[in-house]
């Protein structure tokens, strides 16, 4: 079966074909800078050559099309017609409460991602405009929609209510909603094969770093807690988002700098977090480099930063009283080996014993970093959701398929 | 690992018929005075395309130079990052020639007032119409930034006059995201509700005005400095407490010396004579108080004195 898996930012178009039978990456790539001037496609082969399409690209339905011109052309192709795509999963940023597992799309469906629109205006548009794009350019094929906020709708609602009049949740449904699902999710699964241990009787913390981050306490299979609530702004500092502050800065702010609620978002989500605070950059790399050459306040933002992420285990900790497995994840998780170290170091109370060397070698590929005498299991995995959402529209079109 | 093969992607389209563009997604502003990079600075925030006309390459350096420090101020206030100013600084383009308007589906007309007599000649906009017709498709809209009555007047020499409308942004008011959208006689629904999309696009509000002298926001706030005025010249108040009256009591953002101060006195007083012209009624007379600081010279901000004094960033002294 060849599913195609589209991820629509508000400027771009991620994509990539799978064949999951065979479990084969057949192209891949994504589209840049959509409505801007210098939008330009960059393919990958299935022989891993690069291929850049340069010109213009206006808008979602534009960008999806010359997506599937590459798929199906007779020089970059992989597939002969576009009949060879079965179906197309898509990742939808927001599910609100009205979605706890992938769909598939129907009017009433996409009725409802409309709906959510109002509280992600940012994220949802883009996810509908690509569902349209397909809906005109592959009309008979099934399309599924994967939530980032399916996985933590089994939290408990004293995890996810706020502390503020309860009548604010009924009349906008300020609640705390997680995001990051379908990674936490994946790595979670993915670990627990890997480490042969039982996905619904394990205690799992899953640390996902990446440019946005959050962690996720997972017991028996099911999210009962995650950092991120609302918006992805909350929990864990992040590139360039402050994560958990104290509101009265806000307001404070508002009053001393005479800035507005836009202002005050921007400020939060984008000059805040490890850029904020290092002043250097959002990327973690950057900052290693500034430290290694004496820079105090990079050194300052990667305490804060790695600080902060074991605090948050400690909690979950104790949410799941108690622990059998954490899992880094993520650009970050995944390659930054010093800071996996560090916030390890500093979990020797629970009976976390790395093992430095495997810790140290492990860079982008599944790795289990604690010792063998470890109380607590620690891997690193790195995240797949493109297979997550693909392995997610298989099973809803072969559940189908069965009816 | 190997070189990445570079093409251009016209010829991966599934389809030849043409590309649908996006409405708006190419904007023109004939004229990048203050008014003009302020409308230029809103649409590029927003991801539109924007091309803008000064009559000479030193003109369109200092409007260049406008729209950055417009930017800059952003970043001072967190309203924006670095890397947002350098993409949106990558869509603007600035030229002396009307023919590079084409393919712009909007052109805003926003000719600065002569620093002089503070007036906008309508000859030179009546101009500007039609050079814009010359370059344009028939559905594009050309829309002036208007406060006065003279919408109807600018329309009324081309060819296709339906599709002329007026704007008024209220651009010397920080963050006031609401436009006076202004209908002349001949302006079609059409254009009406392209307008309306477009103010959505753009992130602001809108509410409709008929074509009339001053439209609401300058009718309502030239009485109101016309007022505060009098009671300078009673001695019932100064400029400082006024203004604090109506920014603490009201919530107004500057209060009204400020914003006149903003705005320039010299605009401030042809605009009072139009009006009083307009409607006849003494209430639109300018305050001697205006005219004095007119015949001074002392404009506002830009001259570093008005009612107020300021440094040469625009902040007041103390």
């Amino acid at each position: 079966m060849k599913i195609l898996v589209l991820n629509c930012g508000s400027s771009s178009v991620k994509y990539r074909l799978l064949d999951l039978e065979n479990n084969k990456v057949l192209g891949s790539g994504g589209v840049e800078k959509i409505g801007m001037k210098g939008s330009f496609l960059k393919h990958i082969r299935q022989d891993h050559q690069t291929v850049i399409l340069e010109g213009e690209v206006l808008e979602h339905q534009t960008a999806i099309e010359y997506i599937l011109g590459v798929l199906t052309s007779a020089k970059h192709g992989c597939i002969k017609s576009l009949e060879e795509i079965d179906a197309v999963g898509h990742r939808v940023v927001h599910g609100a409460e009205k979605f706890n597992s992938s769909v598939l799309i129907t009017n009433e469906v996409i009725k409802k991602i409309e709906e959510c629109i109002d509280i992600a205006p940012l994220h949802n548009p883009p996810n509908l405009a690509g569902i349209s794009a397909i809906s005109e350019l592959l009309p008979t094929v099934p399309q599924v929609a994967v939530f980032d906020t399916a996985f933590h709708q089994t939290m408990p609602e004293y995890a996810f209510m706020y502390p503020i009049p309860y009548s604010l949740y009924t009349k906008y449904g300020i609640r705390r909603y997680g995001f990051h699902g379908t990674s936490h999710r994946y790595v979670s699964h993915r670990a627990c094969e890997f480490l042969n241990m039982d996905y619904n009787r394990t205690k799992i913390i899953t640390v996902h770093l990446g440019n946005g981050a959050s962690i996720t306490a997972i017991e028996n299979g099911k999210s009962i807690d995650t950092s991120m609530g609302f918006t992805p702004l909350e929990g864990l500092m992040m590139g360039t988002r402050s994560g958990d502050v104290d509101l009265g800065i806000a307001t404070f702010l508002m009053e001393k700098e005479m800035i507005g609620p836009s202002a005050l978002s921007t400020l939060f989500n984008k000059h805040s977090g490890v850029l904020g605070v290092s002043g250097i950059s959002s990327d973690m790399r950057d900052i290693e480099t500034a430290i290694a050459n004496g820079n105090e306040r990079a050194k300052l933002a990667l305490d804060m930063y790695e600080y902060r992420i074991k605090k948050y285990i400690g909690a979950y900790v104790a949410s799941l009283n108690g622990v059998d497995l954490i899992v880094f994840t993520g650009g970050v998780g995944e390659n930054q080996a010093g800071t996996r170290q560090n916030i390890m170091k500093g979990l020797t109370y629970l009976g976390v014993e790395i093992d430095e060397e495997a810790n140290a070698s492990a860079r982008g590929k599944e790795a289990l970093i604690s010792s063998a005498g470890s109380k607590v299991k620690v891997a690193v995995i790195p995240t797949d959701e493109e297979f997550m959402i693909a392995s997610d529209t298989m099973e809803i079109i072969n559940e189908m398929k069965k009816q | 690992m190997s070189q990445p093969i570079i093409e251009p992607i016209e010829k991966y389209g599934l389809s030849k018929r043409s590309r649908r563009r996006t409405l708006f997604s190419k904007i023109g502003v004939v004229g990048c005075g203050n008014e003009g990079s302020a409308i230029a600075t809103i649409a590029l925030l927003n991801g539109i395309e924007v091309v803008f006309l000064e009559p000479t390459e030193e003109k369109i350096a200092n409007a260049f130079t406008r729209i950055e420090r417009k930017l800059n101020k952003r970043i001072q206030n967190w309203g924006l990052t670095e890397n947002e100013k350098k993409i949106a600084l990558s869509r603007v383009q600035g030229t002396t020639k009307y023919k590079d308007f084409t393919g712009c589906d909007f052109v805003i007309e926003a000719v600065r007032y002569d620093d002089q007599t503070g007036e906008r000649h309508v000859e030179e906009r009546k101009e500007v119409f039609l050079q814009l017709e010359k370059v344009l498709s028939p559905q594009a809209i050309i829309a002036s930034n208007v406060s006065t009555v003279v919408i109807t007047e600018l329309a009324s020499e081309l060819q296709y006059k339906e599709r002329c409308i007026g704007l008024h942004f209220l651009s010397n008011v920080p963050g006031s995201n609401i436009i006076e959208i202004v209908r002349g006689l001949y302006t079609s629904d059409e254009t009406y509700e392209k307008i309306c999309q477009f103010a959505r696009l753009i992130n602001h509000q809108y509410v409709a005005v008929a074509e009339s002298a001053g439209l609401v926001s300058i009718r309502l706030f030239l009485i109101e400095l016309n007022e505060a005025c009098e009671m300078l010249m009673e001695g019932i108040s100064n400029v400082e407490d006024i203004d604090k009256v109506l920014t603490v009591g009201f919530g107004h953002r500057l209060g009204v010396f400020r914003t006149a101060d903003q705005m320039g006195i010299e605009k401030i007083v042809k605009l009072m004579e139009n009006l009083y012209q307009e409607y006849g009624n003494q209430k639109y007379k300018p305050s001697p108080v205006l005219l004095r600081l007119s015949r001074a010279k002392h404009f506002g901000v830009k001259k570093g004195k008005g009612f107020y004094e300021y440094d040469e960033s625009g902040n007041i002294l103390k």
